[in-house]
Order: C-alpha cells, then structure tokens, then sequence
C-alpha cells in the first residue's frame, strides 16, 4: 500500500517492514538536508564541490556503492583485476568514484622495514571527475553536451550528447568514457538531481570517514589547507594538496579542480597527473601554423603555376 | 606490459600499477584517419584550383574543374565517415546547435559546412552554367570560389589542431609541427590526384607544374616530420617508434612511401622529358596519397598509443614539460 507523506504531492512507495517503524518516516524530502549532513546550504550560484582527504580513507569503497545505487550504473567488470584489493580498475562510464588500493613497498619490492609493526602500509583514495575550473571536456564538446551547472559542476546533457568521443581524449585525467551501449558519454555529475533536491551527493554522505567532504569550494580550500598544516605538524611531511588553484594537478591553465585531494605521495602514486595541461590553449598554435603552412605554400604554387612562359 | 627504454629521459617514477592514466579517443582509426585524408585533399584541391585559375584562367581550366570536382569527396564520402564514427550518429545535427571557439571540432563542422557549401556552387558552376535557364549558376559558382579555397585551406590543416588539443600526449606534444606536417600533406595529396588527373588527360606540363609544387610540399612535410619526431623523443614518446603499427604506418607508410619515395620518383621525373617522366609520376603521386592516408591514421593510432602507456603519459605530464609562459 502507497504511503502518502503529508505535506508533499508525491506517493513514496515504501518496504512493507518499514512501516512497522512509523518514526523513520521523514516527512517528504528534507529541505536542504545537506545542512543536516554536512552544513553546507545548496544554493544556484554558488561554486560546489569535493575536498577528497586520502589520509582519511579506509578503502571501504562505500563512496563507490552509494554512487552505483544512487545513479542505478551497472557493475563493469566482474572479475579480477590481479592487482591489490582494487577490482574496479578505475573510472569509467558506469564507475564514477574508484577507490584506489596502493600498498606501500620498499624499493625491492617488499614491505618496507623501516615501517612501524602491526601498522598497515596502505594509501587508499577516492578517484573522481575533478569538476575543472577550465573544463577541457567542456571545452571540447561541439554540441553543448557538456555544461556547467549552476552549482559550478560540469556534467553531460544525456539527451544532447551524440557520441563524438571528443570529450574522452580532451580530459587529462582520463575520466569521462562513452558507454559503447547507449553511445553517450558519461561521468560523474556531481549528484547534480541531488544538488537541485538540496542534497548532499550520495559519496559524500555515504564517506563514513568524511575522506570525502562536499561543499562550498572556498570553504573546501580553506579547510584542506588547514588540514595539511595540521598533518605536516603530526609529521606527515608528504601531505599536500592536488587541485589547489595553479597548483599541482591544476597547471597548464586549468584554473583550479573543484574536486580535489589532499595527497600524501607523488600523484603519479595514484596514477595522476602532476601537471596536466589545457588543451584549448593548443587550439590557436596549432591553427596558425596549419594556415601559414597554407599560405606559404599557396604562395609557392601561385608562383610556380604563374611563372611559365 | 613495461616499454623498452628508448632514447630521451624516460619516465621512470611510480604509476598506478602500470594501469593507463589516460582514456585514448574512441575514435575509429581507419575511418576517422580517411576523413582526415579526405578532408585535406578535397580542401587543398579547392585552393590548388583557385590558385591556378587566377595564375591562367584560361590554360588551367581543366585543372581548375578538376579540382573543384575532387572539393565533393568532403561534402560526400569525408561527411558520411564523420557521421558514421558518431557513437549516436542520429544526432549529428547536434553539432550544429553552437560554436565553440575553444573546441577544434566545433571549428572544423562550421569549416566544413562552409566548404560544403561554397565547393558544392563551384561545381554546379561547372557543371551546370551551360545550360540555358541556369547560366546564373556560372557567376555564382565563380564567387563561390574564394570562400571555397579559403575554408578548404582551413578544411586541409585543422585537423591537426583538433587532435593536438586534447591530452593525448602525442598529440599534444608537438601541436605546431602536427599542424605543418598535416597541412603540407594535405597540399601534396592534392597535387598527387591533380597531377594524375592531368597525366590522364595528357597534359604532361601542367602535371609537372602540379608535380614540383608537390615536391615543395613533400620538403615541408619531410622538415616537419623530423621536428615531431625530434620532440616526441626528448618526451619520451615511443610509441611511433616502438608499436608494430606506428612503425609500419608512420615510418614505412608516411615517411618512406609517402615522403621519400616520391620526392625521388618525382625529382627523376622532372628531370626526364615531358613524356617520358609519365610513369614515375603516376606512381610518385599513388605513393603520396598512400602516404598521407597512412600519416593520419599512423598518428592517430600511435597517439593512442601513448595514452595508454602510463609512463608516457605520466612522464609527458610532468612539471617540466609545461609551456613557458
Ligand atoms: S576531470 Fe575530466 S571529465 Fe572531469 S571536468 Fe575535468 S576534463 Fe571534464
């Protein structure tokens, strides 16, 4: 039987158990529940996105579940990848947060002596979509699929996209992949349905570390700083950040990534470029020498063609 | 899955279990390297025959209707293959929804929609302007002339650009050079199929001019050449060298076959007697189309490539390889 929330226009379909539990209904949505869960008001204008704190991920891959269920994507693979704990290999199409699984080796290969006993050498993160400043994907889209959202998060238009692919080579961080299925490109969205429902993103509220923390970016930036100050006095000397404005990971005129990383090794580490660049800014060198190569030999051949008897 | 170390300070930092880093285009090569063939020779052809219609409009009149008839294989077959690479190819209009100044493929489908256009008049002038009731079709089709060999010349090299601005490290290695490289092709291939055309037709002295400015255009190409792969090497860049394909198509296909053997085939022709040069003309000129339809796919398949290698990807990725700025 349909339970109708009082106060909300839609039928919530709900699991015939949980009605013997009448007080974990919640009256309709929540209106800006992301204020409960991470103090953050969801608002159009406002520039949104994910301070991803490796240091504080335990690889339980929760992030990763959440998003499947919320987005309803299909596992990739099923199988295994014969590398570490990390089974889903990395983003793609149907996978839009991969946790990644490096356990820490010396350099023969074997587990570092110098580590304390009993202390696991694992560095875990949480891979996902940067939500560049300059977004190269955006950039290079040639129907307007990919665009920027009002909470400052770039995401593809399913019902535009034709498939051209060009967007796939275009992100330096080789995130967005077509689903050879349905022939459109895909990536995260930044739980952009939730964001218009006043919701956290599902990864974010489902991290029960808060590795991963969802919010105003300013305010991100602000807090990740202050973290690597606090982990570089615990000792952490490594510990820096990925993403930060002109900074690593943000080079080349991508401006800044709104997703970004607190990092305690090299990114290469994690497979991550550490200075990736803008590809637009590649457009007008390479026309302009295309074009003079054009004209000169024009005017060669205008010479040659001309100058016989 | 580890590469052999070539020359060059190669990238020999961590990766994230030799996984790629990057996602290479999914692009088919084959039919994306045609249309990029196609695309050049047809825009060269339109602005090979505007040249030599202003250099004699008289004499070269049979190249000139040559060459705007070649200007169709972009409208037709180069379109179709664009279409046909599309992952939802019912939404190609799609592409006409914006410009984007940023996005080489938006550049390239207003550039060929213009070429489209304007190569489709020069030919219905051509064909058309004799017939009473659309003599008109003649001073239409002269206008359209302009604008065609422009955007043909723009049709011949932006591809170029489209593929070195993404992050495909081969690609974006070297954007100028791709960008020559790729033009100067694009201008033999259209001397090459001029050239045959005339050769056919028995005009042996408007196909050696078509021939000596191919061989200017070769000397381009072949500079050009040897500055990618200049480049390519100091990054650490191998796979042009290393993949059996790479190998095949852009040392055995776009430099030899294409570069080597007819700037040879064609400088003993120029030098031997008008007719007698006809053989190894024709062949030089087969060998220049073979060669820039190998260019273009060896580039991008190798392009690829990289993208998939980490430790090109990561090691092209690295501080110290950032535009001065
Ligand atoms: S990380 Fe890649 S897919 Fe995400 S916004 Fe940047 S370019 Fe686009």
């Amino acid at each position: 039987m349909p339970v109708t929330a009082e106060g909300s226009v839609q039928t919530v379909h709900v699991h015939p158990r949980a009605r013997d539990y009448p007080g974990s209904f919640l009256d309709g949505v929540i209106p800006q529940e992301a204020e409960l869960t991470c103090g953050t008001r969801i608002e159009p204008g406002k520039s949104y996105g994910f301070f991803t704190d490796t240091t504080l991920c335990i690889g339980c891959k929760a992030c990763e579940v959440a998003c499947k269920e919320w987005n309803a994507l299909p596992a990739d693979q099923i199988g295994f990848t014969g590398m570490s704990y990390d089974n889903t290999g990395g983003l793609s199409a149907n996978t839009w947060r991969h946790v990644a699984f490096i356990e820490k080796r010396g350099p023969t290969g074997t587990r570092q002596t110098d580590q304390a006993a009993f202390q696991s050498g694992w560095l875990m993160m949480s891979d996902v979509c940067k939500h560049c400043h300059n977004a190269p994907c955006l950039e290079a889209c040639p129907t307007g699929a990919l665009f920027r959202t009002e909470f400052d998060t770039v995401v593809v238009q399913q019902d535009i996209c034709n498939g051209c692919g060009y967007c796939v080579p275009a992100c330096p961080f080789g995130v967005v992949d077509l689903n050879p299925l349905d022939g459109k490109a895909h990536k995260c969205t930044l739980c952009y349905d939730r964001l218009k429902g006043g919701l956290e993103p599902a990864c974010a509220k489902a991290c029960p570390t808060d590795s991963i923390q969802f919010g105003e970016v300013p305010v991100l930036q602000a807090r990740a700083e202050a973290r690597v100050e606090q982990l570089q006095q615990l000792g952490v000397a490594g510990a820096h950040l990925y993403g930060a404005p002109e900074g690593e990971g943000a080079t080349g005129g991508l401006g800044h990534l709104n997703a970004f990383f607190l990092l305690t090794e090299r990114p290469e580490t994690y497979g991550l470029p550490p200075a990736p660049t803008r590809p637009a800014n590649r457009v007008a060198p390479g026309l302009l020498a295309g074009l003079a190569t054009m004209a000169g030999l024009a005017v060669t051949a205008l010479a040659l063609l001309g100058g016989r008897r | 899955m580890r590469d052999a170390p070539g020359p060059g300070p190669d990238y020999d930092g961590p990766t994230y279990y030799d996984r790629p880093s990057l996602k290479p285009a999914p692009f088919n090569t084959t039919v994306v390297g045609g249309y990029i063939f196609l695309a050049g020779l047809a825009g060269t052809a339109q602005m090979l025959a505007a040249l030599a219609h202003r250099a004699r409009p008289r004499g070269f009149r049979r190249v000139a209707r040559t060459g705007h008839a070649l200007s169709l294989l972009a409208p037709t077959l180069g379109a179709s293959l664009l279409i046909y690479d599309l992952h939802t190819p019912q939404r190609f209009a799609n592409m006409l929804r914006i410009f984007r100044r940023t996005s080489p493929m938006s550049i390239g489908t207003w550039v060929l929609m213009a070429f489209s256009g304007s190569s489709i008049a020069t030919v219905a002038g051509d064909w058309l302007g004799r017939v009473p009731g659309l003599r008109w079709l003649r001073p239409v089709g002269r206008a359209a002339e302009l604008p065609a060999a422009v955007s043909g010349a723009a049709l011949g090299t932006y591809t170029a650009a489209l593929l070195s601005a993404t992050s495909t490290p081969l690609w974006a290695a070297a954007p100028r050079a791709l960008a020559v490289r790729f033009g100067a092709s694009s201008v033999a291939s259209a001397c090459a199929a001029l050239s045959l055309a005339e050769r056919q037709a028995d005009n042996h002295r408007t196909a050696r001019d078509l021939d000596t400015i191919a061989l200017a255009a070769l000397g381009v190409e072949l500079a050009a050449s040897l500055a990618c792969r200049r480049r390519w090497r100091a990054l650490g860049l191998h796979a042009a060298e290393d993949t059996p394909a790479g190998a095949v198509l852009m040392h055995g296909g776009a430099d030899l076959v294409g570069t080597a053997v007819p700037m040879t085939l064609h400088a003993a022709a120029l030098a031997a007697p008008p007719a007698a040069s006809r053989r190894g003309s024709a062949l030089g000129s087969l060998a220049i189309l073979a060669g820039s339809l190998c260019l273009r796919i060896g580039v991008l398949e190798t392009g690829d490539a990289t993208a998939l290698r980490p430790r090109e990807s990561l090691g092209f990725a690295q501080p110290k390889n950032l535009p001065r700025r």
